[in-house]
């Protein structure tokens, strides 16, 4: 039973750690999403980004390939980190549960 | 969680085999008592709880002239680069698993991370890692040549830094892989293999051996070795 308690606390710690790092590479993608609005067959950039309720269009014009990919990935990695650090989450609330017990951890 | 976690840690096998940055690397720790079932195919013989980090040896001297960014090439899986301890040792982080790099300590030892530029990660030096590197073997991993410690190596070396343990639930689970192990090599008649990896030891790294065993009460072991 200390085997399993013991591999169980060591696995809690490094969630927490996760927990932490997740958050910060989330933090570190660059904000909002490009969409393309086409105007007079002219094809424009607008950042979209949420700032608390509201939805905000921000005028970028024409961007780069580079520009567009750079968002694209953004919005890939954003998606993939958020479903990971939920489960991070999920883990360390399962985590705790497992070692809470009459003993404190 | 379990099949997920088996798959991405072959997904990663896969793509450090194919990189070349896999002929470098032993694998230690939970995943190789896990994969040692390979090795102990015809023996009673099952694998210790399974954690989630993967334990990457790196041998000191390598010809690999490659240059791998592994953060990269792992980055579209999930991983990101974390940082234990203060010393500031880069892990690799999934909720599945967790890649850690280590080299074998030399001389006087220091807490500094390793650099290994060419594949973009520093790592851990411990002691008694040497032990592993001496002799190791090939097993094929869902058509993946991985290579990894002798199970006489691995054994006897978990038995050593068992006795360096301070926390006791990691010596204890320390001691009951190794005595596993022994026990698979025995029943698989390659008890010459262990007295001659253990006839190899420095006398004080024996005695923490035989200590270990004895403190487990492991006769048929300690007769082997005695």
């Amino acid at each position: 039973m200390g085997v399993i308690k013991g591999v169980l606390k060591e696995e809690l710690e490094n969630s927490l750690r996760m927990k932490n790092d997740y958050e910060k590479e989330l933090a570190k993608l660059p904000k909002g999403s490009l969409i393309k609005k086409k105007i007079k067959g002219h094809e424009y950039y607008y950042l979209v980004l949420r700032e608390g309720q509201k939805v905000k269009f921000v005028y970028k014009g024409k961007v780069s390939a580079e520009v567009i990919e750079k968002y694209k990935e953004a919005k890939e990695y954003r998606a993939k980190y958020r479903k990971l650090l939920s489960q991070v989450k999920k883990q360390i609330r399962f985590l705790r549960s497992a070692l809470r017990g009459k003993e404190s951890i | 969680m379990e099949k997920n976690q088996y798959d991405l840690c072959i997904e990663v096998l896969r793509r450090l085999e194919k990189s070349g940055v896999l002929k470098d690397v032993i694998l230690i720790g939970s995943w190789c008592v896990h994969f040692y079932k390979e090795y102990f195919k015809n023996e009673r013989y099952s694998g210790a709880i399974k954690t989630r980090d993967v334990d990457l040896l790196f041998p000191a001297l390598s010809t690999n002239r490659i240059r791998i960014d592994v953060p990269n090439l792992l980055r579209d899986l999930g991983f990101i680069v974390g940082f234990k301890g203060l010393e500031g040792y880069i892990q690799l982080e999934h909720p599945d698993l967790i890649i850690e790099f280590l080299v074998p300590e030399k001389g006087r030892g220091s807490n500094k991370p390793w650099p290994l530029p060419q594949f973009g990660v520093n790592a851990q030096a411990l002691r008694f890692l040497d032990l592993l590197t001496q002799d190791t073997v090939k097993l094929k991993i869902d058509g993946i040549e991985v290579r990894l410690p002798h199970p006489a190596n691995f054994a006897l070396q978990k038995l050593i830094i068992s006795q360096r343990r301070a926390i006791e639930e990691k010596r204890k689970k320390d001691k009951d892989s190794a005595i596993k192990i022994l026990r698979a090599l025995i029943s698989k008649d390659e008890a010459t293999t262990v007295r001659r990896v253990f006839d190899s030891l420095d006398p004080k790294w024996q005695k923490k051996v035989m200590t270990g065993l004895e403190e487990a009460k492991e006769g048929d072991v300690l007769k082997i070795l005695r």
